[in-house]
């Protein structure tokens, strides 16, 4: 019975191929305008996701290294201090925008509190905060050329 | 070992060489890892290599024997 169930499934749900044993994909190759918010594309299945979300977690953490990976799992967050404006602060959440954060007395560049930052093609929340992570921290210049300052915190619509 | 990470929607997938043994296999991986990290900045994203374990933002010259690099995917506002 089991080896039936085995072969039924096999036979009518392709399952999901490890990232790995795919031909590697170029995302800056390609156009993603077509792709609805916090989507991989029509092609991903939940299998998809679930395996392109636990690939993202093991290069975060590798990347974030593991103080920083611990600070954001246990807060939700990690601040990074700006180079460019004395007394501000820029607070990174998983898939979330950018929370400026300012010392009483230091006023804002921006207008509103929150930057909206997306990557430009589709990527799991948690690879991306490790990229936004790394823009903040060493090239805060494009952080500041990039964001959209806007007046409320929402998901990012390029992640998922 | 070294490797090239590259992110995408997969979450991420690697490009992997032996930088310690020249083999033609050896020079076409890291042919190919250079190739993909300067046409990766062509088109606006950066790349991150391991630096003391590190990631750090990185705008040197490919180095083959380099133990991890990374690309970062270009970002936009809104």
């Amino acid at each position: 019975m089991a080896r039936f169930f085995d072969w039924l499934l096999r036979r009518h749900v392709e399952l999901p191929i490890a990232a790995q044993q795919r031909a590697i994909e170029l995302p800056w190759t390609q156009r993603w305008y077509h792709i609805p918010k916090r989507s991989a594309g029509w092609d991903f299945r939940a299998e998809d996701y679930q395996a392109a979300r636990m690939n993202a977690r093991m290069v975060a953490k590798e990347t974030l290294g593991p103080d920083a990976w611990n600070q954001v799992r246990r807060a939700g967050y990690i601040d990074v201090p700006s180079r460019r404006f004395p007394g501000l602060t820029y607070r990174l959440r998983i898939g979330r925008r950018i929370e400026v954060r300012c010392r009483p007395g230091v006023d804002s560049p921006w207008p509103f509190p929150y930057l909206c930052i997306n990557p430009v093609y589709p990527l799991p929340e948690e690879e991306f905060f490790a990229h936004l992570y790394l823009y903040a921290r060493d090239n805060e210049d494009e952080i500041i050329r990039v964001g959209a300052p806007q007046p409320w915190d929402q998901r990012l619509g390029r992640t998922f | 070992m070294s490797r090239l990470i590259i992110a995408n929607r997969r979450g991420h997938q690697v490009l992997e060489w032996d930088p310690s043994v020249d083999t033609e296999e050896t020079r076409e991986a890291i042919a190919e890892a250079e190739r993909i990290i300067n046409d990766a900045r062509l088109r606006g994203c950066a790349v991150s290599r391991k630096v003391e374990g590190q990631h750090v933002l990185d705008t040197g010259r490919f180095d083959p024997a380099a133990e991890e690099y990374q690309i970062i995917a270009p970002i936009a506002g809104g």
